[in-house]
């Protein structure tokens, strides 16, 4: 049941990641590489806060891991107010390999590579939450909030706005809208629900360590995003469920440990190209 | 007196391409006021000036005195001027509402946190707004297509939905860029018979038009571009009348 379980969270957090990714790159089309380093900030600070000499509880470490998120998030995306699509896309892929090196490096910090281990289980309002159960209630309950804010969204005003800037930023001006402060609120979002993600991961797992948030991180959100299917709810909540299935089901194909983690980057590589090439709307969304 | 829109002395050059001269002209409240010249004239760069999205090399515009001077566009359709593109620019994966509704002004929950928190009277704001849209719509003429996306709309109806979106704006000068070419003869004549009814409610509109039947029909007045430099200014019958401008529009191109 614990296996169970244990997907079933692991999934929820890679929704909320996958909903961050979405919004700035099926959305908004900042097309980003490096939300796995935000994902990772989120983390790092939720595991700092809970195993500081003097502790805080689960929430307080959220929200301060949730604000750091917002701000780098912001700030990671600002080149892309000045540098367009492509040049963006390089921009960010350097940005998450600086990250990546930062997370490895930094031992005082992080722990370097070999990680920060026994970060303890979260607890609600003083109430520890033990066992893999509860937690996984916990991420459930992350789930639903980022669905309800992304549905919220994306039915508003925002949303529509969103859309537009994402076909055409100059036509948007022309209306009479601040593209700029609409780019920012979206990163602002998209950092907070990767916050999220990088807290609750950090306490599901009670391990975190660098290749959790590494490059290939980031690109097995979006082949979470492709396949599930860009801009919509449903797309980003069908991706990561999926995914995350696959790695058990090559365990049933009875193949070596050591070829089952290559055979799985080698599967999402040809996923992603596929899709791209196939069904570029992916499962049940819309076009990237 | 001080002109409703005036631009003094502007002058823009692209690299080795010299787009404006000191060009300069004003526009009077209430009329129809279309730019013709050759391809090349600078039409298209006056417009990009007046609206902020080309920052001149020198010149000023001022509008009902006010000087638009280092305004970004959003802030010159803030402070009345609205414009259409030569390619439409329409958000074409989004309904004919949806591209009227972003142009609306000050709507709550353009932003994440009313979204988010305040969901209820976001969705009140928008039926309201939804149907001041519609009314936009029904003014142009696209009330049956609201829901239809843009892609799915025939070029005139795509033309007739890019001035519902200037209209959406609240702006009182619209610069129309083109509004008439590539139509049909009936659609020809309904965008004519919108432009005319804007006029008569109120709006001062500035057109870039190359149809001289259209230009003899909605003109006031007309400004003849040359080079980058405003070369006459008359009624529709002057400036067709006039030999030497013919020669510039009509032979120029041979």
């Amino acid at each position: 049941m614990d296996f169970l379980f244990s997907y079933l969270a692991l999934a929820a957090i890679y929704v909320v990641l996958g909903l961050s990714t979405n919004l700035l790159v099926g959305i908004v089309g900042i097309f980003s590489v490096s939300q796995a380093a935000v994902f990772g900030v989120g983390a790092y600070i939720v595991a700092h806060f809970l195993m500081a000499a003097d502790p805080l509880s689960f929430l307080p470490a959220l929200a301060i891991a949730i604000l750091c998120c917002v701000t780098l998030n912001i700030l990671v995306t600002l080149p892309s107010l000045r540098v367009s699509g492509d040049y963006f896309v390089v921009t960010s892929f350097g940005i998450q390999l600086l990250a990546t090196a930062v997370f490895t490096n930094w031992t005082s910090g992080t722990g370097g590579a070999s990680g920060v281990p026994g970060i303890p289980p979260a607890d609600l309002f003083g109430y520890p939450l033990e066992s893999t159960f509860q937690l996984m209630l916990l991420c459930l309950a992350g789930l639903l909030l980022a669905c309800l804010c992304f549905w919220l969204i994306m039915r508003a005003p925002f949303g529509r706005l969103l859309r537009a800037i994402r076909e055409d930023e100059l036509a948007v001006a022309a209306a009479g809208k601040n593209v700029l402060r609409a780019k920012v609120s979206a990163a602002a979002l998209a950092g907070g629900f990767a916050g999220v993600a990088g807290g609750l991961y950090a306490t599901f797992l009670s391990f975190i360590d660098p290749s959790s948030f590494d490059l290939d991180a980031s690109i097995l959100l979006l082949t979470m995003v492709v396949v599930g299917g860009a801009r919509t709810l449903a797309g980003s909540i069908v991706g990561p469920f999926l995914l995350l299935a696959m790695p058990q089901l090559l365990t049933l194909l009875e193949i070596p440990t050591t070829i089952a983690a290559t055979a799985r980057q080698l599967i999402y590589g040809l996923l992603l190209i596929a899709f791209m090439l196939f069904r570029p709307q992916g499962l049940l969304g819309e076009r990237l | 007196m001080t002109a409703y829109l005036q631009a003094v002395g502007l002058d823009h050059s692209f690299g080795g391409l010299h787009a404006l001269r000191e060009c300069g002209f004003d526009i009077e409240q209430g009329r129809i006021t279309c730019l013709v010249g050759p391809n090349g004239a600078g039409k298209t760069t006056i417009f990009d000036a007046i609206t902020g999205f080309l920052r001149p090399d020198e010149g000023h515009v001022t509008f009902r005195g006010r000087s638009l001077d280092g305004l970004r566009p959003q802030a010159i359709v803030h402070a009345g001027i609205a414009r259409t593109f030569q390619n439409l620019r329409l958000f074409t994966e989004l309904s004919a509402l949806d591209n009227v509704l972003v142009a609306l002004p000050q709507q709550f929950a353009e932003e994440p946190l009313g979204a988010i928190f305040r969901p209820l009277h976001a969705a009140r704001s928008q039926s309201q707004r939804r149907a001041d849209a519609l009314r936009t719509l029904e003014h142009v003429g696209l009330a049956d297509r609201a829901r239809e996306t843009v892609r799915n709309l025939s070029y005139g109806e795509q033309k007739l939905l890019t001035v519902a979106r200037v209209l959406a704006t609240g702006a009182e000068l619209l610069l129309l860029d083109e509004p008439a070419s590539g139509l049909s003869a009936g659609a020809l004549d309904a965008v004519m018979a919108l432009l005319r009814r804007l006029q008569t409610e109120g709006k001062t509109l500035l057109v870039v038009e190359h149809n001289t039947r259209v230009v003899q029909q909605i003109a006031d007045e007309v400004l003849f571009l040359h080079q980058g430099h405003l070369m006459a200014r008359g009624s529709p019958q002057q400036i067709i009348a006039d030999p030497a401008l013919a020669e510039i529009y009509f032979g120029g191109a041979i």
